[in-house]
């Protein structure tokens, strides 16, 4: 059975080449818009990792990481953080949320897709 | 950005269909334009937190000769493709140093990069030496120097010692500026030695431990 991922991002681009390049990569992929109903996805679909904005509307991607994380059903699920141009100290506080990985914007899909593979193989 | 990146390197790795070699060599020039204007993005961001005091370093303890190798090795292909050797001696035992390893590495990348770039036979020599509590950087090259009456002046925005090196040698002709300006936050300086026709030597000296200079750049 195939891996499922679910990403959460507001941006229609970013989750179109995301969903184009993890399917075509075998996996099933998932969706949310914002940072309420990813968390609320993340409880209903149990997915096998997580790709999380961080810049989210409504619940922005730290305090979604913090909300799943807090779930003792979901903690297990890593979360790899996907966040806009690289401020200083965003790697830091992504991880002090509790992500498992990093990945600053524009993020290579190639580069992804081997983060994605190391945490579900 | 990440849109234009993201869809071009899909379509380049084919996930929409193969593409005939003319179009694969189009998206091409779309992806390297792209990642010039990515550079030219990050490099105006950062002059304006720079000038808005919003850079804040990430200090902590690094070590300088892991920035040397670090540079060293992210410069190797460029260097190989031009038949350049990049060399570099790290005096034994250099201190622990205390600063923003991220920007430090930036830096360096930017300068021993401007070097490759503009040096078409020879060598560039990074030497990275310590004394009275500061790192001494050289980054000497065989390149064509630049005159006297330019020197000043590259340190500043968008100066290039000639507008048409943008073109050829690419860059966004805000490097130097933002080098000079992360140096002076660290609390250190950089200068530079050149004779046209001899080659360059950029100085960088740089305290071993900084503490945040921000209202200072």
């Amino acid at each position: 059975m195939s891996k499922r991922i679910l990403v959460i991002e507001d941006t229609e681009n970013n989750r179109r080449i995301l969903n184009d390049l993890l399917t075509n990569a075998g996996f099933e992929v998932i969706e949310a818009v914002d940072g309420e109903k990813g968390v609320a996805m993340a409880a209903e679909q149990r997915p096998d990792l997580i790709l999380m904005d961080i810049q989210l509307p409504i619940v922005d991607g730290y305090e979604a990481t913090r909300r799943i994380k807090a779930n003792p059903d979901l903690r297990h699920i890593p979360i790899i953080a996907v966040t806009s141009y690289a401020l200083s100290g965003d790697d830091a506080k992504a991880f002090a949320a509790g992500c498992d990985g990093y990945f600053a914007k524009p993020f290579s899909p190639r580069v992804i897709l081997a983060k994605v593979r190391e945490f579900l193989t | 950005m990440n849109g234009i990146l993201g869809f071009a390197e899909l379509l380049v790795d084919g996930l929409y269909g193969t593409l005939p070699a003319k179009a694969l060599e189009v998206l091409e020039r779309i992806q390297k334009d792209g990642k010039h204007l990515l550079g030219l993005i990050n490099d105006v961001l950062d002059i304006s937190k720079i000038e808005a005091g919003q850079l804040t370093l990430a200090l902590d303890n690094y070590s300088m000769q892991g920035i040397v190798e670090t540079v060293v090795a992210s410069t190797g292909s460029l260097a190989r493709a031009k038949g350049i050797e990049v060399k570099a001696t790290v005096s034994p035992d250099l201190p622990v140093g205390y600063g923003d390893e991220r920007r430090l590495t930036q830096v360096l990348l930017n300068i021993v990069g401007n070097a490759i770039k503009f040096t078409d036979t020879g060598s560039v020599e990074i030497r990275a030496n310590a004394r009275d509590g500061h790192f001494t950087i050289a980054v000497q090259d065989t390149g064509p120097g630049i005159p006297t009456e330019d020197q000043a002046r590259i340190f500043e925005e968008f100066q290039q010692v000639d507008n048409s090196i943008t073109r050829q040698k690419g860059g966004t002709g805000l490097g130097l500026s933002i080098a000079r300006r992360l140096i002076n936050v660290h609390g250190g300086h950089i200068d530079l030695e050149s004779t046209p026709g001899v080659g360059s030597t950029f100085n960088i000296v740089l305290p071993l431990r900084a503490t945040d200079q921000r209202q200072a750049a």
